[in-house]
């Protein structure tokens, strides 16, 4: 079992993971923007981050960099699953990785439930 | 055939669509393997699932009713339409869509308002559009969704409206020139590409009038000016 934190903006499809999170035993924090997040943190520190880069406010590499600067969050687990098409997530790939520790970027159209729950579970584990 | 837009433009609201509609599909997708993954059908929101296909739907016909009106004249035919009675049907549309996203829905039609010259379907169409996609755009919960109509001396307003900043007519013309070149045309306003808010814009572009930002109270959002119906101005 690990808390996690979830940044899904969009609330029909936030629903869903929430569901099969709590099917697989886990604790979920919900949010839909960057800012909601960024204070979600400081009640419930999440083994793993599963969020979309897209985000109102913002944006999903803003919130990471302000995640990377708090000394207890820089090392938490960082998959991303975007509705960015892999072609126009490409060029960040390498910002993702080296500068911001992202371990998993998926294509969310295509990453099943099944898929998400393995790498969350693959992360929580460290 | 009209000429009022280039193919450059249908080729990027089609993308904006396409994008659109990744959303309600996956939502669909995941809700049937939350049930086979558990072994447990009852987890299934049916609910969503119907609301996410009628959304989809819903975008998919505006967006063909839309280039139909824009490129078949004959199709677009104006008539005597009543607005009050044109966002009840909205409304009542939108509820469960509405539900889903945690959103109050508002009606703001009292008053009388003399009817629009509009084509009927593409009226409907494009509020429908509107508000489906400031439902799934705009991520706050708890907040109250406005449908208005009002009187301006320029002719009767009526919009969608919401609890969200103030939205510039500079960030609109934005909005416009990114439309299916952006991911996220409304950095401020949605998560999404936005399509529904641009199928509306071409629904009413067809009918020579368009969305604007608008303020309705204290409430900011799009919307469009009609003109009255003349010939129903002694009726």
């Amino acid at each position: 079992m690990a808390n996690i934190l979830l940044l899904e903006p969009d609330n029909a499809l936030a629903n869903v993971y929430v569901k099969a999170l709590e099917q697989a035993g886990h604790n979920i924090a919900c949010c839909v923007a960057a800012e909601e997040a960024l204070s979600v943190l400081d009640d419930f520190m999440p083994h793993v981050v599963v969020m979309e880069l897209q985000l109102t406010g913002h944006n999903g590499i803003e919130f990471l960099h302000e995640l990377r600067s708090y000394p207890d969050s820089q090392n938490i687990p960082v998959i991303v699953n975007t509705n960015l098409a892999p072609a126009a997530l490409r060029p960040l790939l390498e910002v993702l990785d080296r500068d911001l520790g992202v371990r998993a970027c998926l294509y969310k159209p295509r990453t099943t439930l099944q898929r998400l729950m393995r790498i969350i579970a693959e992360q929580a584990r460290g | 055939m009209q000429a009022h837009r280039s193919q450059v433009g249908d080729i990027e609201l089609l993308r904006s669509v396409a994008e659109q509609l990744k959303t309600p599909l996956a939502v669909i997708a995941r809700q049937v393997e939350l049930g086979e993954l558990a072994g447990d059908m009852r987890l299934v929101d049916t609910a969503a699932i119907r609301t996410q296909a009628t959304t989809a739907l819903t975008l998919v016909e505006s967006y063909l009713l839309g280039l139909q009106l824009l490129y078949e004249q004959t199709e677009l035919i104006l008539e005597p339409v009543s607005v009050s009675s044109m966002l009840v049907d909205v409304a009542h549309e939108l509820e469960s869509f509405a539900r889903q996203y945690n959103t109050r829905l508002e009606l703001r039609i009292a008053g009388r308002y003399e009817p629009v010259m509009a084509n009927h379907r593409g009226l409907k169409a494009a509020l429908l559009s509107l508000g489906y996609a400031l439902l799934e755009g705009y991520p706050l919960q708890n907040h109250t969704l406005t449908l208005a109509v009002h009187r301006t001396p320029h002719g009767i307003v009526t919009g969608v409206y919401g609890d969200y900043e103030k939205l510039t007519n500079k960030q609109w013309r934005r909005a416009l020139d990114l439309q299916g070149r952006a991911q996220q045309p409304f950095a401020a306003l949605t998560s999404g590409s936005g399509a529904g808010i641009f199928v509306a814009q071409t629904i009413l572009q067809a009918m020579t009038t368009r969305l604007r930002v608008g303020k309705h109270l204290n409430q900011h959002g799009l919307a469009t000016t009609l003109q009255s119906s003349q010939q129903l101005q002694f009726v």
